[in-house]
C-alpha cells in the first residue's frame, strides 16, 4: 500500500521563553561584582577623606542646643514640633507602617508589573503626588513655625493685626481665641482611667484640637482630598494610581521633615537657614 | 604525504591540568571552570552562596536600571557592617567607664581602626539610604503585586529593623552626640499612649540613659536585631525564588 505523502505545513518557530533568557553566571553576578566593588571602593574613599564624628564624652549634666535624634528620625522629630508627641512619634508612623504593609492587599491588580510606572498616567501621579508632598509640608511647617505671617509682614507689610492672629500659628488657635472656660475642661466619661492618662475623663478641648484635631484632619485630609481630586480629574482609575499618589505624596513628605529636621532647626529647633544654624554644645548644670 | 600529529600539551596546559584536575581540587569544586553553559549553570546551582540565584533569568532583570542592585547593595552593606562590626568588637567594652576611651584608642593606637570605624559608620548611613531607595524601586516597579505580597510586608519589616539597628549602634561611641540622640530618640517612644513610658523603662533598663542602656543597646546592636535581620532576610531572599523571581509584566 503506497502512502501519500502529504505536504505539511512548515513549522513556524515559536518563540520559547528561554530564548528570552541570559544565564546567571556571568551575566548576572558580574554586575554584582562591580556593583559590590564600586561601593566598596566608594566607602573605603569616603572613610578616608572623612572621619566619623566623636565629640566630648557623654555627660548628662550638660545638654547641647538643638539636641538632635539620628538624622533618619528627624522627620519624627520634626513632626513632634507640630502636634501631641504621641500622635508625631509613635501613633502616625505606625499606622503608616501598616498602611504601607497593606499596599498589596489593597491594589491586588497585576497590571504594570514589573516595569518602572508600568500603568498608565503614573509618572505624571508620582510627580504631582511627590510635588504636593514637598509644597504642602514646606507650607505647613512654614505656617506652624510663624514663619508665613512673619514673612507676609515683614516683606509685604500685610498684617492681619489682633484680629486674625490666632492664624499665626497652630497654637495661637489654641491661645489666642476667647474659648469659653468650660471648653477647657469637658468632663465626658464618668470614670478616669488613670492608665491612659493622668487626667482621662476630662478633655481641654482647645488643646486638644491643635495638638490632635487639626493636625490629625490635616494629615487625613491632605492626601484624601488630593486622591479625590485627582478621581475628579480623570487621573486616577485604579486603585494603583491611588496608591501610586499617598506613596510619592509620602515620600516627598518624608524627604522634607527629614532635610528640615536636620539642617533648618536650630537653637531651641527655632527654623532657620542652614548656614545660620549653629549647635551650643551646652553649659554644665543647664537644661 | 604530511600525516597530521596532535599538537603536544604546552607547558600551561601541564600546569592547568595539574592544578585543576587532580583530586583535591575536584572534592572541593565539583564542577569545571564555568566556561560552558554547562558549567556556568552547575556552578550557580551548587554554590552554596550562589544557589540564592535561578541559573538563568530573563534578560530584562540583568539589566541595571532595572533594579539598580538595591536590594542586592542593601544585603552588601549588612555583610561589610558585619565584618567591620566584628572587628570594632575586639577593641570595644560596653561599660560607661570604657566605653569612650576605646572609641578614643580604637581612633588614635589600633591599626586601621579609625578606618573601621569610619567604613562602619558610613556603610551605616549607606544601608538606611539603600534600603529606603530599594523599598521605592520595589513600589514604582510595581513588584508588589501578587504573588508578592507577602514579601513586601517582610520588606517592611526589615527597614524597621535596618532603622532599629542603626538606632542601637549610635548609643555606642557614648559621646555627647550619641547620648543625646538616643534621650531624644527614646523620649519619641516614650511617648507612647499606654505603653510608651513602661516601653521606654524597658529598653534603656532605667529612667534615663546610663550603664543599663549602654549594655542593651550593645547586645541588641550585635545580637538580637542582626539575628532577626538574618531570619527576615532569609525568608525575604528564598520568598523571591518561590515567587518567580523577580516581578514581570504578565
Amino acid at each position: 500500500m503506497a502512502t501519500a505523502a502529504v505536504a505539511r505545513p512548515a513549522a513556524k518557530p515559536q518563540p520559547r521563553a528561554r530564548d528570552e533568557e541570559v544565564l546567571v553566571w556571568p551575566d548576572l553576578v558580574f554586575i554584582e561584582f562591580i556593583a559590590a566593588m564600586v561601593f566598596t571602593l566608594a566607602l573605603f574613599l569616603l572613610s578616608f577623606l572623612m572621619n566619623a564624628p566623636l565629640l566630648d564624652q557623654a555627660n548628662a549634666d550638660v545638654t547641647p542646643n538643638p539636641s538632635k535624634a539620628p538624622w533618619y528620625l528627624l522627620n519624627l522629630q520634626e513632626l513632634l514640633l507640630h502636634m501631641n508627641a504621641a500622635l508625631a512619634g509613635v501613633i502616625v508612623p505606625s499606622i503608616w507602617l501598616v498602611i504601607m504593609g497593606a499596599f498589596p492587599y489593597f491594589d491586588r491588580d497585576n497590571d504594570g508589573q514589573g516595569i518602572w510606572f508600568g500603568t498608565e498616567n503614573s509618572i505624571k501621579l508620582s510627580i504631582i503626588g511627590g510635588l504636593v508632598g514637598i509644597v504642602g509640608t514646606w507650607f505647613l511647617i512654614l505656617w506652624d513655625s510663624g514663619k508665613l505671617a512673619f514673612f507676609l509682614n515683614d516683606w509685604f507689610g500685610f498684617s492681619g493685626g489682633d484680629t486674625f492672629r490666632f492664624l499665626e500659628n497652630v497654637r495661637s488657635i489654641q491661645t489666642q481665641l476667647p474659648w469659653p472656660e468650660w471648653s477647657r475642661e469637658i468632663t465626658y466619661s464618668p470614670w478616669n482611667i488613670v492608665i491612659i492618662g493622668e487626667d482621662f475623663q476630662n478633655l481641654d478641648f482647645p488643646g486638644w484640637l491643635v495638638e490632635q484635631g487639626i493636625p490629625t484632619g490635616v494629615m487625613v485630609a491632605f492626601p484624601s482630598l488630593l486622591i479625590f481630586a485627582l478621581w475628579r480629574a480623570g487621573m486616577i482609575f485604579t486603585r494603583r494610581d491611588a496608591v501610586v499618589v499617598l506613596f510619592s505624596g509620602f515620600v516627598g513628605a518624608y524627604l522634607v521633615l527629614t532635610v528640615v529636621g536636620t539642617a533648618f532647626r536650630g537653637q531651641g529647633q527655632e527654623l532657620v537657614f542652614p548656614w545660620q544654624l549653629k549647635v551650643s554644645e551646652g553649659i554644665p548644670g543647664q537644661h | 604525504m604530511a600525516v597530521e600529529t596532535p599538537a603536544k600539551p604546552s607547558l600551561s596546559d601541564k600546569l592547568y591540568d595539574k592544578m585543576f584536575h587532580n583530586y583535591v581540587w575536584k572534592s572541593i569544586f565539583r564542577t569545571g571552570y564555568p566556561n560552558t553553559p554547562r558549567n556556568q549553570m552547575l556552578i550557580v546551582a551548587t554554590n552554596v552562596f550562589l544557589h540564592l540565584h535561578p541559573t538563568r533569568l530573563h534578560r530584562t532583570h540583568v539589566k541595571v536600571t532595572h533594579t539598580y542592585c538595591l536590594g542586592g547593595l542593601s544585603f552588601f552593606m549588612f555583610l561589610g557592617l558585619t565584618v567591620t562590626g566584628i572587628l570594632l568588637m575586639f577593641y570595644y567594652v560596653p561599660s560607661v567607664e570604657r566605653a569612650y576611651l576605646d572609641m578614643q584608642n580604637i581612633e588614635t593606637t589600633v591599626q586601621f581602626g579609625q578606618l573601621m570605624r569610619n567604613m562602619h559608620r558610613w556603610m551605616a548611613h549607606a544601608m538606611v539610604i539603600l534600603v529606603f531607595m530599594h523599598m521605592m524601586r520595589v513600589f514604582y516597579t510595581g513588584a508588589y503585586k501578587p504573588p508578592r505580597e507577602f514579601n513586601w510586608v517582610i520588606g517592611v519589616i526589615l527597614l524597621v529593623l535596618t532603622f532599629l539597628l542603626s538606632f542601637t549602634g549610635y548609643l555606642l561611641p557614648w559621646d555627647q552626640l550619641a547620648f543625646w540622640a538616643i534621650t531624644v530618640g527614646t523620649n519619641i517612644a516614650g511617648a507612647a499612649p499606654v505603653l510608651g513610658p513602661k516601653s521606654r523603662f524597658w529598653l534603656l533598663g532605667g529612667f534615663e540613659v546610663g550603664p543599663n542602656a549602654l549594655i542593651r543597646f550593645y547586645t541588641l546592636h550585635v545580637i538580637g536585631l542582626p539575628l532577626l535581620a538574618a531570619i527576615f532576610m532569609a525568608v525575604h531572599f528564598w520568598r523571591i525564588r518561590r515567587d518567580g523571581g523577580l516581578a514581570r509584566p504578565l
